[in-house]
């Protein structure tokens, strides 16, 4: 379509959502563009605002206030031109457990539109695909916690989506089906699909991600690619030896203006060198120009997850106020779900 | 891009084939109170057509058309429970998001739960005849009462579909159950109108079932008037489009809380 050559795949401006039951800001301005093709990360704590957010995008969560389209399609003006182009799996395996996994395939398939014939094999192509086939017509009732994901994600790649929404797809899968997902998303990617995918491993987000949005409280706290968020973010750890005792540790604190902790008897110590890679050569020249016997360095790079907890915090109840567990547990209410109810 | 009589089908379709699963508490259950009392009831009371002004001198022929109605009522709910299950299981997000339309699931639904009185309304009424019910209006008949029965399931069905998105509980519609108890007897399901008490006769013109009860009569022991039958379908069709409308609103804000 001509119409949406140019447009980013994803956009939300300003979106906002407030929940009137308890008052609660689950998002608030919450603005990012997704490019055509890529893979778009979305991480934040529990109750940040994520699953807030798809729903809103895949149609089914009116926002209070700003907008999003998908495609050039605004999800609330037009939400069937949106849905026509999407594929999503939501947090929680949606299974009916008294189907069977290809009676779930057909139906979805035959909601698409297809014809009995190409439903069916469509259905028999996915089971294939996701490792169902011995299970395929098993009730859902009877499937593992894995199977009932890869069935679930199976689901939202029925009709061939142009953009994958993918909430915590692998959460709950052994190692192998993770790799095979991770090798699926990639291949759809390949296709020129667009992939908006929230996890709570931060090294998958890191593997597969092009771009990656961090939201804490109901806001964007970054954007980035991994790399640049790192160096932003981001802190390196220098481990070096030198001998000299407490006052090598001295001169490297005065050479560098970083804090060395000591680690061990044998003069090795730790540096926390803010921000990425980059950083390393500079501390190096210095501790270098200093004089100081260095015998042995080692670095090791940021990881996402160090820029993760900079950015949400690192006490376990998030405590931020605005979107804390109340806007989840008012998603929750909304959609009727009460506890011990399942 | 699919319409919403085909989505329908395909969604009744899954109805259909998930009461085959569980077919005891699908198909089953219907049949077990209206039956239970029907015999109870016709053999305990059988002498009440002694009493004067009675139109009939076997009490199971008076009784059966009604039983028949009640199918309905003990019947129904089903539908509703499995639609907020759908909600909490998250499988009606899934499809929403295939695109299914509001209407397709909500009529679905109804369909299907108007569908599983059809076996229990037959297993009453081959009861009625086995204990001597003369069905003077013929196979006619026969076709009218069916047509009354699913127009009353429809109908009473509704009630529990706005309870269920109302309350999003499962469990809710089961409170609502025991409903059919005081319409049956609030109504002239056990004896004609002349002999109920005076205020039991105020309450039950008010009583829709009285009218289904009455038209169920029309239409099989007879004589066939179409007065009872037009009251019974304006009755049962106010209902029907009343409660749709409200299970219409409480599905819309059960699917998008604020």
């Amino acid at each position: 379509m001509t119409d949406t050559v140019g447009t980013a795949a994803i956009e939300a401006e300003d979106l906002g959502k407030r929940y009137e039951a308890g008052g609660v800001d689950a998002l608030q301005r919450v603005s990012f563009a997704v490019a055509p093709g890529e893979i778009f990360g979305f991480l934040g704590r529990n109750g940040a605002g994520k699953s807030t957010t798809v729903r809103i995008l895949t149609t089914l969560l009116r926002p209070t206030s700003g907008c999003a389209r998908v495609l050039g399609k605004d999800v609330v003006a037009e939400p069937a031109a949106v849905r026509a182009v999407l594929g999503v799996a939501l947090q929680e395996a949606a299974l009916d457990e008294l189907m069977t996994g290809r009676e779930h395939l057909v139906l979805a398939a035959r909601l698409t539109g297809m014809s009995k014939q190409a439903a069916g094999e469509r259905a028999a192509e996915l089971l294939e695909l996701f490792g169902l086939g011995g299970a395929a017509d098993r009730i859902a009732a009877r499937y593992s916690g894995g199977m009932r994901r890869r069935l679930d994600v199976a689901m939202a790649l029925v009709r061939r989506p142009q953009v994958l929404f993918l909430d915590e797809p692998t959460t709950g899968l052994d190692p192998q089906s993770r790799r095979a997902l991770w090798e699926l998303i990639r291949r759809l990617r390949a296709d020129g699909a667009t992939v908006f995918l929230t996890t709570q491993y931060l090294a998958e987000a890191d593997d597969l991600s092009d771009r990656v949005a961090v939201v804490h409280a109901g806001r964007i706290a970054a954007v980035g690619s991994p790399a640049e968020l790192k160096e932003q973010y981001g802190t390196t750890t220098v481990r070096l030896r030198a001998s000299g005792g407490a006052r090598a540790v001295e001169q490297v604190r005065d050479a560098t203006g970083l804090e060395p902790v000591p680690a061990g008897s044998d003069g090795w110590m730790v540096l926390t060198v803010p921000g990425g890679e980059g950083q390393v050569p500079e501390v190096v020249g210095r501790l270098t120009t200093s004089g100081l016997p260095i015998d042995r360095l080692a670095t090791q790079p940021s990881s996402l997850e160090d820029v993760f907890v900079a950015l949400t915090g690192a006490e376990i109840e998030s405590g931020a106020g605005g979107g804390g567990d109340g806007a989840l547990s008012a998603v929750r209410r909304g959609m009727g779900v009460t506890a011990g109810a399942r | 891009m699919t319409t919403v009589p085909a989505q329908v089908r395909l969604l009744l379709m899954r109805n259909l084939r998930e009461g085959i699963r569980n077919p005891v508490l699908a198909y089953g259950l219907p049949v077990v109170i209206p039956l239970t009392m029907f015999i109870l009831v016709a053999k305990t009371l059988s002498r009440v057509t002694d009493l004067p002004g009675f139109p009939t001198t076997n009490y199971a022929e008076w009784m059966a058309p009604a039983i028949v109605m009640l199918t309905a009522m003990t019947g129904v709910g089903y539908a509703a429970t499995s639609l907020v299950i759908d909600i909490q299981s998250g499988f009606l997000d899934r499809l929403r998001v295939l695109n299914a339309r509001p209407s397709s699931l909500l009529l679905s639904r109804l369909l299907f739960d108007v569908v599983r009185v059809l076996p229990a309304g037959l297993a009453l009424l081959v009861t009625g005849l086995i204990l001597g019910t003369d069905v003077n209006e013929g196979l006619v008949g026969i076709v009218l009462l069916f047509a009354l029965l699913l127009l009353w399931a429809a109908a009473y069905g509704g009630l529990y579909f706005v309870v269920a998105l109302a309350t999003r509980n499962a469990q809710a519609p089961l409170a609502l159950a025991p409903l059919f108890l005081p319409l049956q007897f609030l109504s002239t399901q056990f004896v004609p109108e002349s002999i109920l008490p005076e205020w039991v006769q105020t309450v039950s013109a008010w009583n829709p079932f009285t009218y289904m009860v009455d038209a169920a009569r029309a239409v099989t022991t007879g004589p066939l008037t179409w007065t009872p039958v037009g009251k019974a379908v304006a009755v049962a069709v106010g209902m029907l489009v009343v409660t749709q409308i409200a299970a219409g609103l409480a599905f819309r804000k059960a699917v998008n809380p604020s």
